[in-house]
């Protein structure tokens, strides 16, 4: 709660407005790098995000592109495995990297300070599955972050335009992409800030992003995004996670591993039990 | 005595409606029952319900009280029907999935186009496109200034106001906002104007000729998902319809300090005002119901019974 204060205050300060629509006279370029198969969904949905944000920049100021040069962007966009996900951690220490597929529960816990995990992991996808449990026990269902059908809180729409333009249905993967350039457009739009390692802090500390899930989104400090999931039954949605009435449906901590630990451990199927 | 019966009579030759007769009647769009609910508004008794087409949204009345528009969401059309024999009199086109809109003094629409990022202006008499307006993503919102000099779309998705300046129809300034910005109203001068940002939970207000935001507030319950917002006549509050706080919160317009809330169904979303401001009513879509408040005493002095998931309201007074 005090969190939310902060962001209030600092977002007060940072009010910006651009006058005539199109006729900006700067525009600020910002690079993003892809790192991973571009032939994916999750390329698909990093490439929506970045229309979209370019529609905002039209009116900001901003032009989005990609570039091969990874050491010169303003921030990576991951779609690889856990290794190579510590190798760019390490590689490139003052830039956001955005983790779009690798769901291991020890890269939360090991604190990865510059990696910021769109994608939920394992352990948020269990959890949700087990509070619906609680509620239906004996239904088979499996938790997933998106489904091409969810329409609450205008996800109808993103799914509209992201079938539109990639002529895909938009899947956990894709809209992990989408997210991640949106949510850092959204912080340059509103900061103003672009060099990579000041934008990161922002990332970390202030955001408060629309994910069309239905309520405002920001970072664990293990920088994994709280987020409300999906829970799929023979491909339909039957609920959201955390679930009405065995939790709390706007604590979204009680989904997944809140904290760090001091140092990286093997895996402990207790460890999130004893946070909670 | 005289003199009351005086400042009646001058109310009614200087009223804008002088025109036309009004009903009195309250309109209500039913997204899911597809229908308009039409409530007396003396009595709050249902007086009819009109079958509109499918998931009727946007509701407004033309300046002269002569006809009331729906948006027909899923038919991609806008539906004109008399408030006074409720008879339906045409439709005409208005692209991808119409939502929300608001009539200009001058008689155009101004209806956001979800879809496409885009507002438009449309002439309700021909049917005619005047104006195509590129806006951010998902645009929402249109509120128009008094003065009619302005009309503010708000971009759902780019967490915008976009500011247009009439009869050009050019934006003029793009204010960046909460997340999730829905509705705005404008303050009787035309110089301020309020919105409300769904996701931030938050109220803006902004300076419409500057573009610059005056001041924001979070309202601190993570249950208030603004959407309608309106000013009282004499500028001094704003009632948000809260969504699923299930209030209509009261605010005051200098400080935006929360006042009270007033409970009244679930998931309320649409406001509408009497035009002595007296009576404010809102759609709460779950409880398919729509509450009288009486604003000298802010409190619910009826609620009535209409169709399925109540959207949109307008009042031909």
């Amino acid at each position: 709660m005090a969190k939310k204060i902060t962001l209030f205050i600092s977002a007060t300060l940072l009010t910006m407005t651009i006058f005539s629509g199109h006729a900006i006279a700067t525009v600020t370029t910002i690079t993003l790098s892809f790192v991973g198969e571009t032939n994916t969904l999750a390329f698909m949905g990093v490439s929506q995000g970045r229309d979209e944000a370019n529609i905002q920049g039209m009116f900001l100021g901003q032009r989005y592109s990609f570039t091969g040069d990874v050491a010169s962007s303003t921030a990576i966009f991951a779609a690889v495995g856990p290794y190579k996900l510590r190798q760019l951690s390490i590689s490139y220490p003052n830039k956001a990297i955005f983790n779009l597929i690798a769901k291991d529960n020890e890269l939360r816990t090991e604190c990865l300070p510059n990696v910021l995990h769109i994608i939920p992991s394992e352990l948020m996808l269990a959890d949700a599955v087990a509070q619906w449990h609680k509620k239906q026990p004996g239904e088979q269902v499996r938790a997933q972050t998106w489904h091409p059908s969810f329409k609450k809180y205008a996800a109808s729409q993103l799914n509209a335009r992201f079938t539109q333009s990639s002529n895909h249905k938009m899947d956990d993967e894709a809209w992990a992409g989408w997210a991640a350039v949106k949510l850092l457009s959204d912080s340059i739009g509103r900061s103003q800030i672009t060099d990579p390692l000041p934008l990161l802090q922002f990332l970390k500390t202030q955001l408060a992003f629309d994910g069309q899930k239905g309520i405002a989104l920001d970072f664990r400090q293990t920088g994994q995004l709280r987020q409300p999931l999906l829970l799929i039954n023979n491909n339909k949605i039957v609920g959201e996670a955390p679930v009405r009435g065995v939790a709390n449906t706007i604590n979204l901590d009680s989904l997944g591993i809140t904290r760090c630990l001091k140092s990286p451990s093997p895996p402990n199927n207790g460890v999130h039990n004893e946070i909670n | 005595m005289k003199l009351i019966n005086a400042v009646i009579l001058s109310a009614l030759i200087f009223s804008p409606l002088a025109g036309a007769k009004s009903t009195g009647r309250i309109f209500v769009t039913n997204e899911k029952g597809n229908t308009v609910s039409v409530i007396n508004g003396s009595t709050h008794q249902i007086e009819a319900t009109i079958m509109i087409g499918k998931r009727p949204r946007g509701i407004g009345i033309s300046p002269d009280g002569k006809e009331v528009y729906v948006a027909v969401s899923e038919e991609n059309k806008m539906v004109v029907f008399d408030p006074q024999s409720l008879e339906i009199l045409r439709e005409f086109d208005v692209g991808d999935d119409p939502e929300a809109f608001a009539v200009h003094p001058n008689g155009h629409i101004y209806i956001s186009n979800e879809d496409s990022a885009k507002a438009t202006v449309i002439n309700p008499t021909s049917g005619k496109i005047i104006a195509e307006i590129p806006v951010g993503i998902e645009p929402e919102g249109v509120a128009v200034s008094p003065d009619g000099k302005f009309v503010i779309i708000t971009s759902e998705s780019t967490n915008m106001l976009h500011v247009i300046a009439v009869p050009e129809n050019k934006v003029v300034s793009n204010i960046l906002v909460g997340a999730r910005p829905r509705a705005a109203t404008f303050t009787k001068n035309s110089k301020f104007a309020y919105a409300t940002a769904e996701i931030g939970g938050e109220v803006i207000k902004v300076n419409v000729a500057t573009g610059a935001v005056i001041q924001r507030i979070s309202l601190g319950n993570d249950k208030a998902k603004p959407k309608d917002i309106l000013i009282s006549k004499d500028g001094k509050k704003l009632y948000v319809a809260g969504g699923r706080l299930n209030q209509v919160l009261v605010l005051d317009a200098n400080t935006l300090e929360v006042l009270r809330g007033i409970p009244v169904g679930k998931r309320v979303w649409g406001l509408a005002m009497s035009r002595d401001g007296k009576r404010i009513y809102s759609t709460n879509g779950v409880s398919s119901n729509v509450s009288v408040i009486n604003t000298d005493i802010n409190q619910v002095i009826a609620t009535v019974n209409v169709g399925r998931f109540p959207w949109g309201i307008v009042i031909d007074d």
